[in-house]
């Protein structure tokens, strides 16, 4: 792994622990115990990273997306149980678990209990490589951003699989629009990401970071702020594209296609009860949080922000959360596009977008450089 | 018609009208010989023809005479024969009717059916068969609509054993969600919408089958909240015992307008005035109640479209509370009203009257700013246009065949509304506007319900001025009626108001007896949801759903 030489929060330089598995090796002194000891500090490292995650998730599913939905309806919404209802959190995961799963006749197993694990699963391996600050870094691949397109692209079968696995009639419509609504986005969202990487001129997620932070796009006159180069700002045409293409690869409005609560009841989740209920449920925000993962990553300066290097964590936690923040309001404000519609807006819209985003890029990049 | 509007001056003449403004002689030259006798109802000339010659006769009315809206079939047994009425209409001018009178004997109740010339006689013909038992010839599918299929019986017919119950297992009848796979070849597929399902407002059973996402048929099941309504009323006495049943057709909100529509019929048959004080509350109940109604209406269409958790059905919840609050102010309930009275209204206006006018009056101030949020977060919205303009198109004329009213027919351009076009309470001294669009696509239809809300609010407000300056002295809330109402045995009566959804008629036929010897309800959203078929065909799946919400059916005035 080689890392760039001066940035604003650590990497990879000298000798010095970047990643968490290496924290944890010199905090610990496992590294004494070779091979097992580094192997045992990655588990408690991936473990510490995956607790944080499904943190995030357990706050966001049962207690913020309430209490967000309910401020954008005019509503309160949980209130009862510890300040702001935030006790519901314990009560929701008791009821959650504490239901009986029920599994219909005819369905196609293993591959409906796997479709769950593989939906939460393949979220959860993206954060593997997003750098998120403050030293909370698992891996840092040089194909990282390849990387994280290709775990979360894992999500689509697992669509496949849960819809076409359910044996219902509903489930199956939900599934193959996953798949046609997965195709068609998740093309212009890497040709997007793409764009990036021209810039960064690397996939390695920690070098793209870097490269943001490291330039300063202008500063601020008689303020002395120095803004940085986010590539937000500096190719925000990127940027409104990726959104676009994120959320559709999410599945949320306006292109909640797959589950349609009104029309397909529930899509692919419909026959999923209990803790199937909870791993589907969860592998959603878990991919919500994935992409705004990402969006802070390749786009705003992932851990980036004022104050010390430790705060990074707190950065970009508050960019994830801008990103869900912004799924649930469109959620409440924004009407779904047909399924037509939808794969027409892709093909026809994003991906000729994304190319021509592309071209330009690297025409802008081949001069500059 | 409308006693009470002006009824110092000329009741008699009114109540005598529908008769006069039908040319009675042109339209007896034009049945000819068809006509073999008279049977003339309260509301209409009624002429009685053969069973063969209904088609014929229909179509002349139609085309002959502009007769265009088969308004309600009702069919019922007398001791001696069966008969079927075709109640029609002219959308121009609905005060035009005429009544055909179909009798057949009793061994062989066999009647022509009128579906090849109305569409709208297909579900109003299954529901004679099914009910009363008549049998129509010609029809394209003559099953049962509302009972299950393997039913005993016809429950509205003489002979009909009331005492026998009968149980209708999801074994012995067919099983809704069983023939799943219907055709092994085919490249289409069989998919039951309903009859539980997010999207279908109710227990609606929609049989759909699609080809790829598209939608290739659809037939909608209906009958499961079937809860023999007219046999309740027909059991009631007129006086009081009928009032609180109209509440539980169309449920949601629009109470005061059903009852309106019985409170019309039993007025114009026992020849009852009501006071003009009484019908100005009347008439600003029920338009709150149309706010209500048509506020759900935005709100689950928004929810149809937009998925679960939008803010724009949040939002036409709260301001619809607004009006159930008023609602229960005047009313003492919020949905099952039971306001109404034979002859008036219950009671008057909720003490200290000023606070209720105040109330009401800063709700109808406030409207204007919530229908402009509406229409930033609904109509303004691109997404949503592409969503509604032209998806579930319903074509004007086919409209009309279907039998189509309310704000689904306004959608299509039809200019129907019996509040200005057959007037009855107060609307015809008030100043408003009928709203028509001709988009004939789920957004005109939300549209033309949005600016009926605003048209609704005018109304109220000038009820609102009137009933603050009426004289102390002269608020009379209830007409004088007799403690038991015996209208004249064989007297029948055909009267609709503009429900929330459409025209909502109520047919009474009297025996004599306190008891109606006939009550039929023609419910519009039986009639609008008909149209389903030929709007969503063709179409995605996302635009049946839309399709249906924007008819906006409530499945307790459909199944009744």
């Amino acid at each position: 792994m080689s890392g760039a030489t001066a940035s604003p929060f650590p990497l990879q330089n000298g000798g010095d622990p970047v990643l968490l598995p290496e924290h944890i090796t010199e905090l610990t002194g496992l590294g004494q115990f070779g091979l097992a000891g580094e192997l045992l500090a990655t588990f408690v490292a991936a473990f510490i990273v995956g607790n944080l995650i499904l943190a995030m998730t357990g706050v966001a599913g049962p207690w913020a997306k309430r209490k967000i939905t309910a401020s954008f309806t005019d509503r309160i919404a949980v209130n009862h149980l510890g300040p702001g209802g935030i006790g519901i959190i314990i009560a929701d995961s008791v009821r959650l678990l504490a239901k009986e799963n029920i599994i219909p006749e005819n369905v196609d197993r293993p591959a409906y209990d796997l479709a769950p694990i593989v939906i939460a699963g393949s979220a959860m391996l993206g954060f593997a490589v997003i750098p998120m600050g403050s030293g909370i870094h698992l891996a840092d691949p040089e194909v990282g951003l390849a990387f994280v397109f290709a775990v979360a692209g894992i999500a689509s079968i697992g669509l496949v699989m849960a819809g076409y696995a359910s044996g219902n009639k509903y489930s199956l419509l939900g599934g193959l629009r996953a798949v046609a609504q997965n195709v068609a986005y998740e093309i212009p969202l890497v040709v997007t990401g793409m764009s990036v990487v021209l810039f960064a001129g690397s996939l390695q997620m920690s070098e793209i970071v870097a490269v943001q932070n490291e330039t300063t796009l202008f500063t601020i006159p008689g303020l002395e702020w120095a803004v940085p180069a986010w590539f937000a700002l500096v190719n925000p045409f990127a940027f409104v594209l990726f959104l676009i293409a994120n959320f559709a690869e999410v599945g949320r409005n306006p292109f909640d296609m797959p589950e349609a609560p009104a029309e397909l009841i529930a899509g692919y989740q419909t026959e999923y009860s209990s803790v199937y209920f909870v791993l589907v449920y969860l592998g959603e925000f878990l991919h919500i949080f994935l992409g705004g993962a990402i969006i802070a990553t390749i786009f705003l300066g992932g851990p980036a922000g004022p104050g010390p290097d430790e705060l990074g964590i707190f950065w970009f936690i508050l960019k994830i959360w801008g990103v869900f923040f912004l799924t649930q309001w469109l959620r409440s404000a924004v009407p779904r596009v047909r399924i037509d519609q939808l794969i027409e807006i892709g093909w026809k819209g994003l991906l000729v977008l994304s190319f021509a985003n592309l071209g330009l890029t690297a025409a802008i990049v081949g001069v500059i450089a | 018609m409308s006693t009470g509007t002006e009824p110092e001056t000329e009741p008699e003449a009114e109540l005598t009208e529908p008769g006069s403004e039908t040319d009675e002689a042109a339209l007896e030259s034009l049945l000819g010989e068809r006509a073999i006798a008279r049977d003339d109802h309260l509301n209409a000339p009624g002429f009685v023809i053969n069973p063969n010659d209904v088609q014929s006769v229909l179509s002349d009315l139609r085309d002959e005479a502009g007769y265009d809206h088969l308004s309600c079939v009702t069919a019922q047994q007398y001791e001696d024969r069966y008969e079927s009425i075709y109640h029609m209409k002219k959308f121009a001018d609905p005060t035009d009717e005429v009544s055909i009178v179909v009798p057949t004997t009793v061994d062989n109740p066999v009647s022509q059916s009128a579906e090849p010339v109305f569409r709208t006689a297909d579900w109003h013909e299954r529901e004679a068969y099914d009910l009363v038992g008549v049998e129509y010839e010609d029809h394209p599918d003559l099953r049962r609509i509302l009972l299950p299929e393997t039913w005993q019986g016809h429950p509205l017919s003489k002979d009909y054993d009331q005492e026998k119950p009968q149980l209708v297992t999801l074994t012995e009848h067919q099983n809704p969600i069983q023939p799943d796979h219907r055709d092994a070849e085919s490249d289409t597929m069989f998919l039951n919408i309903g009859p539980h399902h997010p999207a279908t407002h109710g227990v609606l059973h929609v049989k759909t089958v699609l080809d790829g996402e598209t939608v290739a048929d659809v037939e909608p099941d209906i009958g499961y909240l079937h809860r023999c309504e007219e046999q309740m009323c027909e059991q009631g006495t007129y006086r009081h015992q009928i009032m609180p049943y109209p509440d539980r057709w169309d449920y949601v909100s629009a109470g005061l307008l059903n009852e309106w529509a019985y409170a019309r019929a039993i007025e114009d048959l026992a020849d009852i005035e009501v006071p003009e004080y009484a019908q100005i509350i009347r008439t600003m109940g029920s338009e709150l109640c149309r706010i209500a109604s048509h506020m759900l209406a935005l709100g689950t269409f928004a929810l149809d479209v937009y998925g679960e958790f939008t803010a724009t059905f949040m939002y036409t919840f709260r301001d619809r509370e607004v009006i159930q609050d008023i609602l229960e102010d005047l009313t003492g309930q919020r949905m099952m009203f039971n306001y109404f009275r034979v002859g008036g209204v219950a009671w008057d206006l909720p003490e200290p009257r000023e606070e209720f006018f105040e109330q009401t009056r800063e709700f109808l101030n406030e409207l204007p700013t919530k229908v402009g949020e509406y229409n930033d977060l609904i109509t303004g919205n691109e997404i949503f246009q592409t969503r509604c303009i032209d998806t579930g198109v319903l074509e004007t004329e086919v409209a009309k065949d279907y039998g189509c009213t309310g704000p689904v027919a306004r959608g299509s351009g039809v200019d129907y509304d019996l509040r200005r076009d057959d007037p009855y309470g107060y609307y015809e001294q008030l100043d408003w506007d009928v709203i028509t669009r001709d988009g004939c696509d789920n957004y005109a239809r939300v549209l033309c319900r949005m600016e009926e809300v605003e048209e609704s609010a005018k109304i109220i407000e000038q009820c609102l001025d009137l009933l603050e300056d009426w004289p102390e002295d002269e608020r009379d809330v209830q007409a004088n009626v007799p403690r038991t109402l015996k209208p004249d045995a064989g007297t029948e009566i055909y009267r609709a108001v503009e429900g929330a959804k459409g025209e909502l008629g109520i047919y009474i036929r009297s025996d004599g007896s306190d008891k109606p010897g006939r009550f039929k309800i023609r419910s519009p959203c039986f009639s609008n949801l008909q149209a389903l078929e030929e709007m969503s065909e063709g179409e995605y799946i996302p635009d049946l759903i839309a399709s249906l919400g924007s008819l906006d059916i409530v499945l307790g005035e459909v199944d009744r």
